[in-house]
């Protein structure tokens, strides 16, 4: 009977622990995610600055970037407990925002964008794919999970 | 020709008026994050508004990086809430082991 009892408290404790857990859980760090961040970081940078010239010269660029871009969003997207740094990756690549992906809109839609424009979405991107980056690179390590 | 100041006390006004008329019970915090804002985003805003001016940035590429900072500011926001969570799960972890040792000492 005793022995009983603390076996319930037993499954009882850990059960609890499991809860807390659950509750506070985020995906652990991802070096491909870290890495295709960076990499993306790079490559967005270096096609915002052809933004100058027409955009029916850099066409095919922009698809192969958005593609890289999509890609990235579902593979945050596909990660457990993964819904922030998901939700940054969907704010930085939609087209009807302000960032990354509205800008590439607006390049296709108005053919050519201002150097002065161009540097200060620069800026902009840059920082916002740094939100992503740091949030990765804060992720606990999974060695460090016992 | 308008400065950089004129535009803050441009701002400021319209968000009051803004805050007024749609969100009275809000008002104060509003006004609080459109000010935070404001000086989070303030060496930008005067680049812009001396873009503006000098014709180097339209009105709609002013109105984008406006809003895109916005988008930015969302970001942090989110990058912040991933990190608190990070440091809960990592006091959480800690607990966690303290939990199961005292659970196996009191029970096994």
């Amino acid at each position: 009977m005793i022995k009983e009892m603390k076996t319930t408290n037993l499954i009882a404790i850990l059960s609890l622990s499991y809860l807390l857990w659950s509750c506070t859980s985020i995906s652990v760090f991802s070096p491909e995610a870290y890495k295709q961040a960076v990499d993306l970081k790079v490559e967005s940078l270096e096609l915002m600055s052809f933004a100058t010239e027409s955009f029916t010269n850099h066409e095919e660029d922009v698809i192969a970037l958005t593609t890289k871009l999509k890609k990235a969003y579902e593979f945050s997207s596909g990660r457990p407990d993964n819904e922030i740094s998901t939700k940054q990756w969907e704010t930085l690549i939609d087209p009807e925002r302000n960032l990354l992906g509205g800008f590439l809109k607006r390049w296709k839609e108005e053919e050519a964008l201002s150097g002065f424009f161009i540097t200060e979405m620069q800026a902009l991107v840059s920082d916002a794919f740094d939100t992503i980056i740091g949030l990765e690179s804060g992720k606990i390590n999974p060695s460090e999970i016992r | 020709m308008p400065t950089f100041n004129d535009f803050v006390s441009t701002l400021k006004n319209d968000l009051l008026e803004f805050a007024k008329e749609n969100f009275e019970e809000y008002k104060d915090e509003l006004l609080k994050d459109g000010t935070y804002f404001l000086e989070k985003a303030k060496s930008d805003l005067e680049r812009w508004t001396e873009g503006l001016v000098s014709g180097a940035l339209s009105k709609e590429d002013f109105g984008f990086l406006l809003k895109g900072k916005k988008d930015l500011a969302e970001m942090e926001a989110l990058k912040q809430l991933g990190l608190s969570k990070i440091r809960i799960t990592k006091i959480t972890n800690g607990i966690i082991d303290v939990v199961i040792g005292s659970a196996f000492k009191t029970f096994l």
